[in-house]
């Protein structure tokens, strides 16, 4: 290799990358995707279109079963509301986190990093010790006397979307401290000297500036949670199963690998229309100007 | 509450519909308020940011806060502006005191260093705000805008965003959105510093005709003398949050009032001396041996015989030969420069200290190379004496 070819790699001056050095950046990138998201999910597509011959007859079954219909739909709706939990619960972390300083907003960031550290598992299991009839929860409302017989909190779907809630938390609230951390200070300022009140400089300006942020952590919880096990199998109702449950049970208890390929097709369908739609929406918030 | 009559004008114009009304009042009235700020103090922890800081400012006035970096200009005008409330002092405009109102109730316009346009809404709407902000009717404060960005020359930019418009665009407009409101006073920090050279003179007249224009009482922030100088009316100049001096741009340069001000403002040589007799005149001891008698006027700070002391002289003001108006000495060139209007020349005196003259008509004297020994008169008009070491 000659000096100067040598010379493109190393571009932190922010110089235009020569194509060999794109390729050879991105290559070991693009290998492990190839073979360990891309192969596999067009293997599982081809499946549930050609086993046990060419036909769509495993999408019919997905479709025409109401049962089937009814997980779907109960998927994309825990989804939904885990996403709007996060939103809801986040933003005002994320927002304390981005204007606080010293050793509480310190704190608050190792409790919002640190469960990241710990598997879902582990976390889960917790909330199921949590939510069982003589567990913590039941047994302070009891000692309330805010009821008498315990509730049945583990196994229902509530359990499911708190703990989802919780385990998805952080994924919403990095994204928006992040787009909050990038508003200069001086915004804030102008705002309130130009007549804003708090609020409303909250409103006109801040919130709109952190949409891409908000964005972001819905699109990461919301698709993360679409394909959720371990939570929805340990802690949801056997009644009410989601579509990675039901995936799961075709692969290893029915061994029907066609019909679960199809499960998978609906979903994927969905969630790339989906990710399209917010993708758009994040190209909409670029163009209202987030270069400067 | 103690809010004056002003107070409650800026309070009636937030309430929505009686909006207009106020700002077409304002508008009459449309002038500079005068503004008071008195021992004002600012400490963050053991900092002490502002220290004792007294400015009478008059209405309609343009006035420079200059200093080296840290010295507090832009926490003076974060209190001005309600951003920083201070630890002790009184702000007050219009003989209102503003010291502890927030900033949304003072009606100030300010400009930022870094332009701070919302990038998420449009150049008309991003003028409007502040009248949105009051309560105006989409209608009357589109054609508002649009009004103060033709005054800043950017009419027919309302639709674009601001990542759309050049840095000295986006300065004009958010020059726009500042005074859209008709406020009484502007406030700036650095305005000017994110633009090049070129564009920082433009805009350095448009902020000069704008307040000519609307006689709004102005406080500009700068580390750049030369900006100062040829905009303000008069300088404070700041070091270690305390004012150095406080003058119209003239008086500064000609006759600085401490040794601080003397170095920062302009090119200054400095010769330490000894004062031997002070009477009708000052006697002073230069390091080579010589005395001279100088003007008791020179004494800028009073002299104390037997005191070190300080002698400067700006370098425009040495003349090249012998002459009797002043005192001689000799300089043994070690560069010439030539800078473009005037002839640069570097030397040093008998004793070593370094001294610059800008001669000007630079031509005849290029006979002068490094190594001469030339003689020059300091005319005794142009001695100026502090007391004290040079740094
Ligand atoms: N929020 C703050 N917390 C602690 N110290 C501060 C704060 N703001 C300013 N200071 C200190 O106060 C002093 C004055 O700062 P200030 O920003 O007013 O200086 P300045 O004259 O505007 O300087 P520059 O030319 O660099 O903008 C500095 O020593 C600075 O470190
Ligand atoms: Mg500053």
């Amino acid at each position: 290799m000659t000096e100067a070819g040598r010379s493109h790699f190393w571009h932190s001056d922010g110089r235009r990358l020569s194509g060999l050095s794109t390729l050879l950046l991105l290559l070991p990138f693009f290998t492990i995707i190839a073979f360990v998201f891309v192969y596999p999910i067009l293997q599982l597509l081809v499946i549930s279109i050609l086993e046990p011959h060419p036909t769509l007859d495993n999408y019919a079954r997905v479709v025409e079963n109401p049962v089937h219909m009814r997980v779907l739909m109960r998927t994309l709706w825990t989804a939904m509301l885990v996403t709007a939990l996060s939103v809801v619960l986040g933003f005002p972390v994320a927002y304390y986190m981005s204007r606080a300083k010293g050793t509480v907003a310190a704190l608050v960031a190792v409790c919002v990093i640190l469960p990241l550290w710990s598997s879902v598992l582990v976390r889960t299991a917790a909330w199921s010790f949590l939510f069982q009839r003589n567990g913590l929860i039941n047994s302070a409302l009891m000692s309330l006397g805010l009821t008498s017989q315990p509730f049945k909190l583990l196994y229902t779907q509530s359990a499911v979307v708190i703990a989802m809630t919780h385990v998805l938390l952080p994924f919403m609230i990095l994204p928006i401290y992040g787009a909050l951390r990038s508003i200069p200070n001086d915004y804030g300022r102008a705002a309130a000297v130009l007549g804003a009140t708090r609020l409303r400089t909250f409103l006109e300006v801040i919130l709109p500036l952190s949409l891409p942020g908000v964005v972001s952590g819905s699109l990461l919880v919301f698709l993360t949670a679409l394909g959720f096990f371990i939570t929805p199998a340990l802690l949801g109702s056997p009644q009410e199963m989601m579509i990675s449950t039901l995936v799961s049970k075709q692969i290893r208890e029915v061994l029907d690998w066609p019909f679960a390929a199809a499960l998978v097709g609906v979903l994927t369908v969905f969630v790339t229309l989906l990710a399209i739609i917010f993708s758009k929406m994040l190209r909409f918030d670029r163009l209202m100007g987030n270069a400067s | 509450m103690g809010l004056g009559a002003r107070g409650r004008r800026i309070e009636g114009k937030t309430e929505g519909k009686r909006g207009s009304v106020n700002i077409v009042s304002a508008r009459q009235s449309a002038s500079g308020a005068s503004i008071r700020i008195s021992r004002l103090e600012k400490r963050f922890g053991a900092v002490s940011a502002v220290d004792g800081v007294d400015i009478d400012i008059a209405a309609g006035e343009f006035i420079a806060l200059l200093g080296p970096s840290g010295s507090g200009k832009t926490t003076i005008l974060m209190s001005v502006a309600g951003f920083e409330f201070p630890t002790s002092g009184t702000i007050h405009v219009d003989s209102e005191d503003l010291t502890y109102v927030p900033s949304n109730r003072r009606n100030l316009g300010m400009v930022f260093q870094n332009y701070t346009l919302f990038p998420h809404m449009s150049i008309l709407d991003n003028v409007a705000f502040p009248l949105k902000m009051r309560g105006l009717r989409t209608a009357e404060r589109h054609a508002r805008a649009e009004a103060a960005l033709a005054t800043v020359r950017l009419a027919g930019y309302g639709h674009r965003r601001p990542n759309e418009l050049s840095g000295g665009q986006q300065q004009r407009v958010a020059l726009a959105r500042a005074i859209v409101y008709q406020p009484r006073v502007l406030l700036m920090d650095e305005p000017l510093s994110a633009l090049d050279k070129n564009l920082r003179e433009d805009m350095q007249l448009e902020i000069k005709r704008l307040h000519a224009e609307l006689g709004i009482t102005v406080i500009f922030v700068t580390h750049d003398q030369s900006e100062a100088l040829t905009m303000a009316d008069r300088i404070a100049v700041l070091r270690d949050g305390k004012i150095q001096q406080i003058g119209p741009a003239r008086q500064l340069y000609e006759r600085p009032a401490n040794l601080f001000t003397a170095g920062f403002i302009g090119e200054m040589n400095f010769v330490d001396v000894r004062v031997e007799s002070v009477g009708d005149d000052v006697a002073v001891a230069l390091p080579w041996g010589e005395t001279w008698r100088l003007p008791a006027t020179a004494a800028v700070e009073p002299a104390v015989a037997g005191e070190a002391a300080v002698l400067a002289v700006r370098p425009e003001r040495l003349q090249l030969g012998v002459s009797p108006a002043g005192q001689v000495i000799a300089v043994t060139l070690s560069d010439v420069v030539y800078a473009g209007a005037a002839l640069l020349l570097i030397g040093h005196l008998p004793d070593g200290t370094e001294m610059r003259a800008r001669i000007p008509g630079a031509s005849q004297l290029s006979s002068l190379v490094p190594g001469d020994v030339a003689s020059f008169t300091i005319p005794t008009e142009a001695m100026l004496l502090y007391r004290g070491k040079r740094r």
